[in-house]
C-alpha cells in the first residue's frame, strides 16, 4: 500500500429498501464500523430495483432475506444480474447472504404445494419447504481463517436447506440450522458465507465480521487488520452461549 | 345448565384473580380467564352481550393501551360505566378475566360500555364473541415477528374477521395506509382521523416504512409528506386509493412541557381545541382515535375535548415520576417504531442534561427475537450523547444493548452494562442528571416499575396546573 493513500472499500447492500426484516441492516453497520475503526473507509452502494450494478468493483456484497412478496420481486430482479454475481463470487468477491438471500444462491425453492421456484443456481444447494418454522436461538460452531470459534444467533425460517458438494458454515450445537435433521448449518464456498442466522450475525460474531473484512482487504493490499477492543461483542456472544450451552 | 356453568366459572375465575393477588403472584390477568373459559367456553359472549350500550375493541400494534384508556376516561367522565381491560391483558384469556372480575351473577353492576384493547392475533376469537359495536384501529408496524408471521398475514386476519362483522362501525387512522385500506376492504361504515400537514412533516421516507406498495393494485404509493413511519399523505399512481379525507383531523399541532395540544377540525366544518396532558406525535394520534370514537358514540365535541384533558398516563406509557424534586420517565418498548418514538420524545426533552436506561428482555411477551434492536434509529442518540451523562444496560439482554449502542456510534465510556434490575435502576437514579428516562421492553417494564415506585413518587401533577404555551 501506497503512504498517505486511504483505504477504501466498496459495500454493496442489496435491496436495502426491500429486504429490511430482522435488523439486516445491523449487519451492514457492524461491517462499515468495524473498518471505520480501523480507518479504513468504506463507501456503500445500496442496489435496489433496476438499478444497475458492477459487481466486480465490489469488495463486499450483502444480500438478506424479506417476506414472500419481497422475496420473489428481488429474484426477478436478481435473475437479470446473476451471471454478474456469479462471475464476482468466482473471482472471490465476499458476500454474505442471510435466509432469503441464502436460499435463492442455489437451485432452487421446492414449496409444501409442490411448486419449484428457480434459484440463481449459483451454488450447490437447495430448499424444500416445511410444515413448521424453525425458530429460536442458534449456536454454532466454526472454524475461519483457521481458528475455532461458535457464532450466535437467531434463527426463523420455514424452508429446509440441503447441501450439495457444498462445506457447511458450521456445526450445530443448540438450534435447527439448515434443515433440523444433519446439524449443519449454513454454507461457505470460496469467499461466500451463508447462513440462516440473523440476530444480526456481523455485530455479535465480530470474527466472522473480521474475517469477511479481511478477505476483502487481502484483495487489494497486502495490511494486516488492527485488532480491536471486543469486549462488548463477545460478552454478548458469550451469554447467549452460556443460555444455550451452559457453563 | 348454561347458568350453572356460568355461575361456577365465574366463582371460580374471582376466586383464582384473589387467590393470585394475595399470594403475589402477578395481577390476576390470564390464568383465571382461561380456567374460566374451559368451564365455560360461552363465557365472553354472554357477559357481553349484557353491555348496555355497546362494546368497544382497540386494535392495532402500537397505541391500543393508551387509546382504549384514553377512550374510557372519556366515557366515564361522561357519566357512563366501562369495564375495561387494563393492564395489557390483551389476549382472549385476558379479556375473559376482565368480564369475570368485574361482573357478577345479579347483574347489579350493569356496565354501559366495555373497552377492549385487543392484540392483532387475538382479535378475530375475541371480536366474534364480543360483536364490538366499534372497532378502533391505530396503526399497523412490524412487531414480534417470531410469534405472528409477517406483517401482511395480521394484517389479513383483521381484515377477514371485520368482513365477517354486520354492522360494526370502524375508526380508522386516515394517515396510515395499512390501516385505512380497511374502509373499502371490508365495506364496513367508517370514520377516519388524522393529521394534517404542519411543520414538523418530512418529505423523506424512514428506513422502518412498512407500507410500500398499493394494498389494492400493488403499485408503489406516492407520497407528499411523512408525518413518521408510513404514516402520512400517500396516494397511488395505479389507482384511485389515496389518503381519505380525515373526518376528525388534528391541525398544527403544538408540545408542551408535557402535554400536546392542536386544533381539531371536523368534516362537517367546526372545530375544537384539544390537550392531552401526554408527550408525542404518536399519543396525538391515540387521542385522535379517542377522540373519533367517543364522537361517533354521540360525545359532544366540547365535553369529549374537556375529559380528555384530564387523562393519566397509564403504567410505562411516558409516565412521570418524581425522584428528589427531578422527573423520571418511564416508556415501554416494543417494536422498532414504538421505540423510535420513545427516542424522539426523549430527545426533545428541554434543557438539562440527562440519565438513560434501556431494560431488554427476551421472554415470548417481548418477543424472543430481538433482531428489531437494529432497526431502532439508535443514531439519533449517537448525535446527541454529550447530553447524555450515561446509558445503562439492563434485562436478559442488557449485553446485547450495549453493543447495539457501540455500534450506533456511542461511546463504549458511556455504557454501563447492569443485568440486575435493582442495581440498574439505582444506579440510573444516582447518576446526577436533571432528568432520567427509562425504556423497558414488555416483562422488564413490571419489575423495574416497582422497583422505581420505591423510589420515586408518581408525578400526578394535573394538567390545568402546567404552564401553557403562548
Ligand atoms: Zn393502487
Amino acid at each position: 500500500m501506497p503512504r498517505g493513500i486511504t483505504p477504501r472499500l466498496n459495500i454493496c447492500h442489496m435491496y436495502p429498501d426491500l429486504l429490511n426484516l430482522y435488523g439486516d441492516r445491523g449487519n451492514i453497520m457492524a461491517y462499515r464500523m468495524r473498518c471505520l475503526w480501523r480507518e479504513i473507509e468504506v463507501a456503500i452502494h445500496q442496489v435496489n430495483i433496476g438499478d444497475s450494478v458492477d459487481f466486480d468493483r465490489m469488495d463486499f456484497i450483502f444480500l438478506g432475506g424479506g417476506s414472500d412478496r419481497e422475496q420473489s420481486l428481488m429474484a426477478a430482479d436478481l435473475a437479470e444480474k446473476a451471471g454478474a454475481l456469479e462471475q464476482a463470487i468466482e473471482g472471490g468477491v465476499p458476500v454474505l447472504a442471510i435466509c432469503g438471500g441464502y436460499q435463492l444462491l442455489g437451485k432452487y425453492y421446492k414449496t409444501l404445494t409442490g411448486d419449484i421456484i428457480p434459484g440463481l443456481g449459483i451454488l450447490d444447494l437447495y430448499t424444500d419447504g416445511g410444515e413448521t418454522r424453525l425458530i429460536g436461538n442458534v449456536a454454532v460452531e466454526v472454524e475461519l481463517g483457521g481458528i475455532r470459534q461458535t457464532i450466535t444467533g437467531f434463527e426463523n425460517h420455514s424452508g429446509r436447506t440441503c447441501l450439495g458438494k457444498l462445506d457447511p458454515l458450521g456445526k450445530v450445537m443448540a438450534g435447527h440450522g439448515n434443515n433440523g435433521r444433519d446439524g449443519m448449518e449454513g454454507a461457505r464456498y470460496k469467499n461466500v458465507i451463508c447462513s440462516y442466522l440473523h440476530g444480526p450475525l456481523l455485530p455479535k460474531n465480530p470474527f466472522v465480521t473480521d474475517y469477511l473484512i479481511a478477505c476483502a482487504v487481502k484483495r487489494k493490499w497486502s495490511i494486516p487488520l488492527k485488532p480491536l477492543d471486543d469486549s462488548i461483542e463477545m460478552s454478548a456472544n458469550s451469554v447467549m452461549l452460556k443460555r444455550l450451552l451452559g457453563p | 345448565m348454561k347458568k350453572a356453568r356460568l355461575f361456577i366459572a365465574l366463582i371460580t375465575a374471582k376466586l383464582l384473580v384473589f387467590l393470585i393477588r394475595l399470594l403475589g403472584r402477578g395481577k390476576g390477568t390470564s390464568l383465571p380467564g382461561s380456567i374460566a373459559l374451559k368451564i365455560y367456553p360461552g363465557l365472553i359472549s354472554d357477559l357481553s352481550s349484557r353491555v348496555r350500550k355497546g362494546v368497544i375493541v382497540v386494535t392495532g400494534t402500537n397505541g391500543k393501551t393508551t387509546t382504549n384508556n384514553m377512550i374510557a376516561r372519556i366515557l366515564e367522565a361522561g357519566g357512563g360505566r366501562v369495564l375495561i381491560n387494563r393492564e395489557g391483558a390483551n389476549l382472549i384469556n385476558g379479556v375473559a378475566a376482565a368480564f369475570a372480575r368485574e361482573m357478577n351473577f345479579l347483574n347489579s353492576r350493569a356496565f354501559d360500555y366495555a373497552c377492549l384493547e385487543v392484540d392483532e392475533a387475538a382479535f378475530p376469537g375475541v371480536a366474534s364473541r364480543v360483536r364490538p359495536c366499534c372497532v378502533v384501529i391505530t396503526n399497523f408496524f412490524r412487531d414480534q415477528l417470531d410469534r405472528y408471521g409477517e406483517l401482511d398475514r395480521t394484517i389479513a386476519l383483521v381484515r377477514n374477521a371485520l368482513k365477517e362483522m354486520e354492522g360494526t362501525r370502524l375508526v380508522l387512522n386516515a394517515d396510515d395506509p395499512l390501516v385505512a385500506q380497511l374502509g373499502r376492504s371490508t365495506g364496513l361504515q367508517s370514520v377516519f382521523y388524522g393529521v394534517a400537514e404542519h411543520g414538523g412533516v418530512t418529505r423523506q421516507g424512514a428506513a422502518a416504512r412498512e407500507a410500500k406498495f398499493c394494498p389494492f393494485c400493488g403499485h408503489e404509493l406516492a407520497y407528499r409528506y411523512y408525518q413518521y413511519s408510513q404514516l402520512g399523505s400517500y396516494s397511488c399512481p395505479g389507482c384511485d386509493f389515496s389518503r381519505p379525507d380525515p373526518d376528525v383531523e388534528g391541525t398544527s399541532p403544538r408540545r408542551g412541557g408535557s402535554f400536546t395540544q392542536c386544533r381539531v377540525r371536523f368534516r362537517q366544518g367546526s372545530a375544537v381545541s384539544l390537550e392531552v396532558p401526554v408527550y408525542g406525535m404518536y399519543n396525538l394520534y391515540n387521542a385522535l382515535a379517542a377522540y373519533a370514537t367517543t364522537l361517533l358514540l354521540d360525545m359532544d365535541p366540547q365535553k369529549a375535548a374537556g375529559f380528555l384533558k384530564g387523562y393519566r398516563p397509564a403504567t410505562g406509557r411516558m409516565e412521570r415520576f418524581d425522584y428528589r424534586g427531578k422527573p423520571v420517565y418511564l416508556n415501554l418498548v416494543k417494536n422498532p417504531t414504538g421505540f423510535n418514538e420513545g427516542i424522539g420524545a426523549l430527545v426533545e426533552m428541554s434543557g438539562a442534561d440527562l440519565n438513560v436506561m434501556i431494560a431488554i428482555n427476551d421472554n415470548d411477551a417481548d418477543g424472543r427475537d430481538i433482531s428489531w434492536l437494529w432497526d431502532v434509529d439508535f443514531e439519533i442518540l449517537a448525535d446527541c450523547q454529550e447530553r447524555i451523562r450515561e446509558f445503562v444496560c439492563s434485562g436478559y439482554r442488557a449485553e446485547e444493548m450495549a453493543l447495539r449502542l457501540k455500534y450506533a456510534g456511542i461511546l463504549t465510556s458511556r455504557l454501563v452494562v447492569e443485568g440486575d434490575f435493582n442495581e440498574a435502576v439505582s444506579r440510573v437514579l444516582g447518576g446526577g442528571a436533571g432528568k432520567t428516562c427509562i425504556l423497558a421492553t414488555y416483562t422488564a417494564l413490571w419489575p423495574v416499575e416497582r422497583i422505581l415506585s420505591g423510589y420515586a413518587k408518581r408525578d400526578h401533577t394535573p394538567a390545568e396546573h402546567l404552564p401553557h404555551v403562548s
